[in-house]
């Protein structure tokens, strides 16, 4: 792995060239509707990025995998059926300054879109795309990315890692994606390399303070704890109105349709779904095996915890956040994981639980 | 403070309710509680950043709440416009809720900051409050304090909307509609939205395509506010759930404002008035009938 530094003038002057040979640049920027909040947008120059100002809205999922997106066009005719479908291969973009946990997320992502089916628009798209992301210095007391294994300034899923110093950054450049787009760059010195160290662990000690390190048994904890009573009162405030799932960087569910133009023609998409509302797993039959929230949520937690490790040997979850954050009925995941893990604690070692303020 | 407390309390100890639903101190700002022992009423809090509004865990699609028994509730006049609502609307039974009304003097717009309630801070739906005692209630709790500031922003939206064109006005909602991804977040944390199917997801014939498209965001929304004039009770509940952040609030607003020039009718407290979609009087203006 080698070092580089940019100076600001350079990092200025790379999302020019970029733009200039038509890649897509995409960064936080400020938002329309509410310049206190940041959105990952796609920008024309450098000035317009907010970088590391706070923990953007919505993560890089829509870049990836759009809220809606066409798979294929389809034509009734004499002789059957024409299908169209989209190409697969998508249009060079980078991503300038998206937190490690957002990067990360998909590299867990990918793991479920290679399983059983590949999912060439996810990889085209995966393929095309350079991450070069920033040191998260902008942690909120809902972060907790160092207890799900990664920090604030994990590698994961990074092609290149920004870290602020002395009249730029430092960047610590991790894939040869990151190399080919940073290597006319100097090397970083020692001084930088030690300043950069610095600061990445100042950033670390932030968050850890969040939430212990989920354990690896907790998944098989929370497998064999399927029924606990705990379930049917885990979700009370819960509207199950699914904005977790929108925000959410690792929650991957879509639903297919297809939709008529004419009587003849029409395309068939697939869109965001997600299993917090109760049509998701409504039967044709009209039966619904999750009747309420309480079933709903405890999908959700055990999809993220237990059923996506046995499968896949990691959490569906990078500790981001931002389901706390957009939850209109107050439901705190950290605050509820650090409850359960006490509980899981408790069983394993024979002692009382405390009392419990879920 | 401690009358709700000791309310709940005594509510619960002789069993006339299996459940409180109030507010708590939660790690970010206040959040709904679920009071089922009467050893943890001490919890419940009221003050001005309790924005949410309750009444939406009474609505019957909130199963998992309805399954703990015989609810008490505590409400805010504006709230209780929703827990009347949902009695006019036949969804829960006046004898079967136990209504703990809070006089109150506006809340805050973010109830995750405990600022001083200014024209600033203060909630747009606290402007023009009239129901800072509530008059639908067993119990009525606290002094009645003064009237909120008043925060401007959402009449002058509303005022620069009427100001357009049509066209304008129909660019203006297709821009915002089109941020929509379609999740249905609204609909969930609405208290007035109890149909077991809704529109959206009828499939035979399908009125609206599910895509998170410009026609179909804009069909949906449309669908929806109409849905709720005369029944919307500006409770803002849909625009903190959205994850898109759509003025949802100032659409409805600028709807219920229409049926109240129009009708006469405001979402009130009284189960026994019957709203605008469900009523029909013979004096109704007809102009737009052409």
């Amino acid at each position: 792995m080698t070092h580089r530094f940019l100076s600001h003038a350079s990092l200025t002057a790379l999302v020019a060239e970029l733009v200039a040979a038509k890649t897509r640049v995409i960064a936080p920027v400020r938002a329309q509707d509410d310049p206190e909040q940041v959105d990952y947008r796609p920008i024309q120059k450098l000035e317009d990025v907010a970088l590391g100002v706070r923990l953007t809205r919505g993560s890089l999922k829509e870049f990836f995998l759009p809220p809606t997106e066409v798979l294929l066009y389809y034509k009734q005719t004499k002789e059957g059926v024409d299908i169209r479908e989209v190409p697969t291969e998508a249009p060079p973009q980078v991503i300038l300054g998206s937190t490690p946990c957002d990067a990360a997320a998909l590299e867990v992502v990918d793991k479920v879109m290679g399983w059983d089916y590949r999912d060439e628009l996810w990889f085209g798209r995966r393929a095309a795309s350079t991450i070069v992301s920033l040191l998260c210095t902008a942690m909120d007391s809902t972060c907790f990315c160092t207890a799900t294994g990664l920090s604030p300034d994990s590698f994961r899923g990074s092609d290149a890692l920004l870290v602020p110093v002395e009249d730029g950054y430092l960047a610590h450049v991790i894939t040869p994606k990151g190399e080919a787009l940073l290597q006319k760059y100097a090397e970083a010195d020692e001084c930088m390399k030690a300043s950069a160290e610095v600061a990445q662990g100042e950033a670390r000690q932030k968050v850890e303070k969040n939430l212990a390190a989920i354990p690896p048994e907790f998944s098989a904890w929370l497998a064999a704890n399927f029924d606990n009573p705990i379930w049917k009162t885990i979700a009370l405030r819960c509207h199950g109105c699914g904005a977790c799932a929108g925000v959410c960087p690792t929650c991957h569910c879509f639903d297919i349709v297809d939709e008529h133009d004419t009587a003849d023609e029409g395309v068939r998409r697939r869109n965001w779904d997600s299993c917090q509302t109760s049509k998701f797993t409504l039967h044709a039959s009209g039966h619904n095996p999750r009747q309420s929230q309480s079933e709903r949520f405890r999908q959700r937690i055990q999809h993220k915890f237990s059923i996506y490790p046995s499968r896949f040997a990691e959490i569906l979850c990078t500790g981001c956040g931002r389901c706390t954050r957009a939850c209109p009925g107050g439901m705190d995941l950290p605050k509820l994981l650090d409850e359960l893990m006490t509980l899981a604690k408790s069983e394993a070692t024979g002692s009382e639980p405390k009392g419990s303020s879920l | 403070m401690k009358e709700l407390q000791d309310l709940a309390r005594k509510l619960l100890d002789e069993g006339t309710v299996k459940v409180v639903i109030g507010y708590e101190e939660g790690a970010r700002g206040v959040r709904p509680a679920f009071i089922t022992d009467a050893k943890q009423a001490g919890k419940l809090i009221f003050d001005k950043r309790c924005v949410q509004n309750l009444a939406a865990y009474l609505n019957p699609r909130r199963k998992q709440v309805a399954q703990l028994g015989t609810p008490a509730v505590v409400v805010k006049g504006c709230d209780a416009r929703a827990v009347a609502g949902l009695i006019r609307e036949k969804q829960i039974e006046r004898d079967k809720v136990v209504i703990i009304a809070v006089r109150c003097g506006g809340v805050l717009e973010n109830s995750e900051t405990d600022s001083e309630l200014t024209s600033e801070t203060v909630s747009v739906r606290c402007g023009g409050c009239d129901v800072r005692e509530p008059k639908l209630h067993d119990y009525l709790l606290g002094e009645l304090p003064p009237a909120p500031p008043v925060n401007n922003r959402r009449v002058e939206q509303i005022a620069a909307l009427e100001k357009l064109s049509t066209a304008e006005r129909w660019n203006f909602w297709t821009e915002q509609l089109s941020r929509c991804i379609r999740c249905h977040a609204c609909r969930e944390a609405c208290p007035m939205c109890f149909c077991v199917q809704c529109t959206a997801e009828k499939t035979q014939p399908q009125w609206i395509d599910p895509s998170a498209t410009p026609r179909a965001n804009r069909a949906w929304q449309t669908m929806r506010v109409l849905h709720q004039a005369g029944r919307c009770v500006d409770c803002l509940e849909c625009e903190r759930a959205c994850p898109e952040h759509i003025p949802l609030g100032l659409l409805a607003r600028y709807v219920a404002d229409s049926v109240e020039r129009r009708f006469d009718y405001k979402a009130c407290e009284d189960p026994a008035v019957a709203a605008p979609m469900g009523a029909y009087k013979t004096d109704d203006d007809e102009e737009f009938i052409r």
